[in-house]
């Protein structure tokens, strides 16, 4: 909401305790699933690095299992678990924890409360049916996960849980979803309301359509044979571009003036961005399979939108540019500002993977190998989820009314996640032109299939140690989280700041 | 609320001090994008341009080949051609080349071979003389003096059957590579032609000059399928 420093002290304390107000009226929804969405990353994180480990060394879970057996574990429950923990089921658990366990969970949270914020609305109903939504979306996850580690997983990427959770997710995220698109709605909507808000509020939409359409498509219309890949493809697209990639522009726009103070570059950058997003976003995916039994249109079409992508990603990214331009000192300090001014720099680096995967000519060499896997990661991690952890430093404080207890645990919660997600990204990008240009050679024709899998084993190598290192920052960030929410963070009127001001004449810096 | 139990809680100002401390929202400005980045993104547009191009196969639901409308050939740099089946004799020669390394270690990369221990393939009536000699020698081996190209070869030992350890094609293709090479140039030696050979003759050792002597001249039976000499007919 806008407020108007000059005006008399009264009005300001009005606003501020206006403010206060609508904290507080959100904080059960939005601490419930930060808690949550930061448990099932720490497990997410886990099984990624099982699942590296598996794919490196498959024997690893059995020989572990015979070692537990023969210090007294009960056969029954230690074959079992090697039965069920292959590289086949802890990779899909891996990412459906991560993305209906950790990311949408933190990403409704997020949007809960800029939109709140935004609008200057408290939220006055549907509190506990939010609550309910969120308790009932835990479970069914749970239940989804458990059913992909016993083997009833529907094998549809991005939707191995069984056919029984979709409804209910989708009946979860709508009592999120319409609150907040009625705070829209009730909002008085001033000058430049629109810049971060409409992408909260498209997210809000989108996902809804993407996730009705894929599902309905995948699990009740028979017969649809390749075109369901195709179907399949468009709906992770869909899911990175329309849901993830909005909820972290849409807080990108809204932390990084509240930091540093200063306005958004340009209202028209920031509207073309958001159209052409809106346009070409939905239009992409099928390109994965191109050259494979699909019309042949449905894939040109998904690999010039995979490039033409490109436009609103340069678009928001040349408008973040203008705006911190002059003003970096300010992510030093601020852990906030840190991580989003961190996530919205590989906004950009995911746009080009998105690019080298859909052209035909990189795309010849990088299709079904690990690329796609880093764009996955880069958008989900490396993007979206950095933009999180930034809004969970800065609204938390806010609701559970104490100060982050410790500067060391979120710098190493920051430095682990940058290196570990930076080198899933790049070992998975190299790994995979490695992959195709190897398979395409006409001099390996007479290779063993088997030598090209085992060459790529140092790049899976390298994605164990950093998703280790991200469980490590993860730990971190979950017991931190858990202090606050706990009321046992720092009690002081001052921001927990990265660095002190050594300069006298920095403009101080608020988190 | 619980006051008694926490002072703290009481302490307005520290509670709201997050509030308090926030800036204010702003109002977004209208700066001027740099030309350079609309150039950017127009460079954007033109490489997306490029992968509808040929690629959409002319928005038919019932083409699925991305370079139907190319003639089926890939219009992409370094693209298989058009489309037809590769030339065999082409495919020989360059698979054939990656086999060469066995042999490349005594007769040389030139197929020189070194005069006195190796004898050449360069040139050699060995190579380019009866099909049915050459594949006998390297599927079984050779020992004993040997004349090769008027010079007098005898190397302890000899050489060894390294043809029994390849597939038939590998066999097939490499001796396809040595006797179109560094000038040699002859009929194209098939998969078939070293069965053939293989099922006839069960030999387990060496050959030797004399005993090579009866098929000198004699070329293996089948199709020639492509290369020089290639019968029209099989084509």
């Amino acid at each position: 909401m806008q407020t108007t420093p000059a005006t008399p002290d009264t009005e300001l304390q009005a606003d501020n305790l206006r403010r206060a107000a609508i904290d507080k009226s959100v904080k059960g929804p939005v601490l419930f699933l930060f808690i949550n969405g930061a448990f099932w990353l720490m497990l997410s994180t886990l099984l990624g690095v099982l699942s590296a480990v598996v794919l490196v060394e498959p024997a690893f879970i059995p020989n572990l299992a015979n070692f537990l057996a023969s210090w007294g574990a009960p056969r029954f429950l230690v074959d079992s678990a090697a039965e069920s923990l292959t590289y086949g089921r802890l990779q899909p658990a891996h990412i459906n924890a991560l993305v209906y366990g950790w990311g949408l969970q933190a990403a409704l949270g997020v949007m809960l409360w800029i939109m709140a914020r935004r609008s200057g609305q408290e939220l006055r109903t549907g509190k506990s049916l939010m609550l309910v939504a969120g308790v009932f979306w835990n479970i069914t996850i749970s239940f989804g996960i458990l059913a992909i580690l016993m083997g009833k997983s529907t094998s549809i990427e991005w939707l191995e849980m069984p056919k029984f959770v979709w409804p209910v997710l989708l009946g979860c995220f709508l009592c999120y979803a319409w609150p907040i698109a009625r705070m829209f709605g009730r909002a008085f909507r001033p000058e430049g309301f629109m810049v971060s808000t409409w992408y909260i509020l498209a997210a809000c939409f989108w996902f809804t359509w993407i996730f009705i359409t894929a599902n309905v498509a995948l699990h009740c219309l028979p017969g649809l044979g390749a075109l369901g890949a195709g179907i399949d493809a468009w709906y992770i697209h869909g899911v990175i571009l329309l849901f993830f990639v909005p909820v972290g522009v849409g807080a990108a726009y809204y932390f990084i003036p509240k930091i540093t103070g200063q306005p958004i570059a340009s209202a028209q950058l920031a509207s073309a961005g958001f159209w052409t997003l809106a346009v070409l976003g939905g239009w992409t995916g099928m390109q994965k399979y191109m050259g494979g039994p699909l019309p042949a249109w449905m894939t040109a079409v998904g690999a010039c939108t995979g490039v033409l992508l490109l436009v609103p990603v340069g678009l928001v990214g040349l408008n973040h540019h203008l705006t911190t331009l002059g003003k970096h000192s300010a992510v030093a300090t601020s852990p906030t500002l840190r991580f989003v001014f961190f996530g919205a720099l590989f906004y950009p680096v995911s746009g080009l993977i998105l690019a080298l995967n859909s052209t035909f000519w990189t795309g010849s060499a990088l299709q079904f190998t690990q690329s796609w896997y880093s764009f996955q990661m880069v958008s989900v991690y490396g993007f979206f989820s950095m933009c999180a952890f930034g809004a969970i430093y800065y609204i938390v404080p806010r609701l559970a009314g104490c100060e982050w207890l410790s500067v060391r645990l979120i710098r190493n919660h920051f430095w682990f996640s940058v290196y570990g997600v930076g080198t899933i990204v790049i070992m998975s990008l190299v790994a995979g032109w490695q992959q195709g240009s190897d398979l395409n050679d006409p001099a390996h024709w007479d290779q063993n299939f088997l030598n090209q899998v085992m060459n790529s084993r140092p790049y899976v190598v390298s994605r164990a140690v950093a998703w280790a290192l991200i469980s490590f920052s993860n730990f971190m960030f979950l017991i931190h989280l858990l202090l606050m929410v706990a009321g046992l963070g720092r009690r002081s009127s001052a921001p927990t700041l990265l660095h002190r001001e050594h300069d006298e004449h920095a403009s101080p810096v608020h988190a | 609320m619980s006051a008694s139990v926490n002072p703290d809680s009481t302490d307005l100002d520290r509670l709201h001090a997050a509030v308090k401390r926030e800036k204010e929202d702003l109002s977004p400005e209208s700066k001027p994008a740099p030309l350079w980045a609309i150039f950017l993104l127009m460079l954007v547009a033109i490489v997306a341009g490029d992968q509808l191009g040929p690629m959409t196969g002319g928005w038919s639901f019932n083409v699925s080949n991305p370079f139907a409308l190319a003639g089926g050939g890939d219009p992409r740099p370094g693209g298989a051609g058009a489309g037809g089946a590769l030339d065999p004799f082409a495919v020989a020669m360059k698979k054939g080349a990656g086999g060469y390394a066995v042999c490349g270690g005594c007769h040389q990369g030139n197929g020189n071979g070194i005069p006195g221990q190796f004898p050449p393939l360069a040139g050699s009536e060995w190579v380019t003389g009866g099909t049915e000699r050459l594949v006998r020698v390297v599927q079984h081996g050779l020992t004993g003096a040997i004349t090769v190209k008027g010079q007098g070869f005898n190397m302890p030992g000899g050489m060894q059957p390294f043809g029994a350890a390849m597939s038939a094609q590998d066999l097939a293709n490499v001796l396809t590579y040595i006797r179109n090479s560094w000038g040699n140039e002859g009929t194209m030696i098939t998969q078939e032609m070293v069965k053939k050979v293989r099922d006839e003759e069960k030999r387990a050792t060496q050959w030797t000059e004399a005993d090579l002597k009866p098929f000198a001249d004699k070329n293996c039976a089948g199709d020639i399928p492509a290369g020089p000499g290639a019968a029209p007919a099989a084509k």
